[in-house]
């Protein structure tokens, strides 16, 4: 209890030294007596005022050029997005048109096969065959 | 609300003699400021350099720091004229009042975090003086006179935050009440209670490592 009290009356003159320093440290009228009384205050607001005029001038230079790369960077990824699928489906085109070829169902070249695919493809009639064959033979006998 | 009373009465009797001088209002050398006449705003500025330079000397001891904030303040004005309404403020000079507190503000959160200056180390005699003080029982009367409070104040309240440090000069230097620092810092009324209370603890820790 007595430590309170003491804590108290300490934190009471803690603050009222406080406010003083604070009053102190505010009653500094010298400085803006010392500033009121200088000629050329105005001319530094205006040189300022115009330094800042300027830098906000080249800010708004960049703006445009920032406005445009602003819609220039989603325009340019919706490119490439559509280029990726373009891209992407094509290739997978071309793989499904692979799959229904019979040369890729069959997996190798073979000139056998290559002609029973095509007979099944376009199937000869016996007299086409029987005119092949005497043709050949024919040659044969000129040779 | 202290001087910023003052000094809107002393803007009323202003306008009360512009009538019999001519002299225009306020309101008027603004809406000239925004039609681009720049003698208006030179106008301005003569009436309310002495105001805004007693703002910044709340907050400052040298010259030059007092100076920057009186350049911030009216190069901020200037741009933000536009944006001035006096439905909205009290008066020209109290909105101007309170650019001048927050450029105080940013000046002393620019300082905050700058290296901690040598100004700033508290010797012995300073040191010893404080001790004396909180010795006293009685009131403290010659410390307002005394010249090394004046610069000791100033290396104590350095040690500060910028919103401790703001909050009590509003309160306790300038006079000003709650409501009026809450308006002039766009905070809330609980807030600024909050911050002083704060702000007058961290004083009490920064005076108690003297004892």
């Amino acid at each position: 209890m007595a430590g309170k009290k003491r804590d108290r009356g300490l934190d009471e003159r803690l603050d009222r030294l406080g406010r003083e320093v604070l009053r102190a440290s505010a009653a500094n009228e010298d400085a803006a007596d010392a500033l009121d009384a200088q000629p050329f205050l105005y001319a530094r607001v205006r040189s300022r005022i115009a330094a800042e005029r300027e830098r906000r001038e080249e800010g708004e230079r960049w703006l445009p050029l920032l406005g445009i790369v602003w819609r220039a960077v989603p325009a340019m990824a919706m490119v490439a997005v559509f280029a990726f699928v373009l891209f992407w489906s094509t290739s997978m085109g071309t793989l499904s048109a692979g799959n229904l070829s019979g040369e890729s169902l069959l997996g190798t070249r073979d000139a056998g096969i290559e002609q029973v695919v095509f007979a099944d493809n376009q199937p000869l009639s016996s007299d086409e065959v029987l005119a092949t064959i005497l043709n050949e033979d024919e040659q044969g006998v000129s040779r | 609300m202290g001087e910023m009373a003052d000094n809107s009465d002393s803007v009323n009797v202003q306008g009360s003699a512009a009538q019999s001088t001519a002299e225009p209002s306020d309101l008027e050398l603004v809406a000239r400021v925004r039609g681009g006449d720049d003698v208006a705003f030179e106008e301005l500025f003569n009436r309310h350099r002495r105001r805004v330079s007693l703002i910044a000397s709340r907050f400052f001891r040298q010259h030059e720091q007092v100076e920057e904030v009186v350049q911030e303040s009216f190069t901020k004005a200037y741009f933000a004229l536009g944006d001035f309404s006096n439905a909205q403020e009290a008066s020209f000079a109290a909105w101007l009042a309170r650019i001048a507190f927050n450029s105080c503000y940013d000046e002393l959160r620019r300082l905050k975090r700058r290296p901690e200056s040598s100004l700033s180390n508290i010797s012995e005699e300073e040191s010893a003086w404080i001790k004396d003080q909180l010795r006293a029982e009685g009131p403290g009367a010659d410390v307002l006179t005394t010249a090394i409070a004046r610069d000791l104040a100033g290396k104590l309240l350095s040690r500060l935050s910028p919103e401790d440090r703001m909050v009590l000069v509003m309160l306790d230097a300038e006079g000003l009440s709650v409501s009026e620092i809450a308006k002039i810092n766009n905070w809330s009324s609980s807030k600024v209670k909050v911050r002083a209370h704060r702000a007058r603890v961290s004083l009490r820790r920064v005076l108690e490592r003297f004892l």
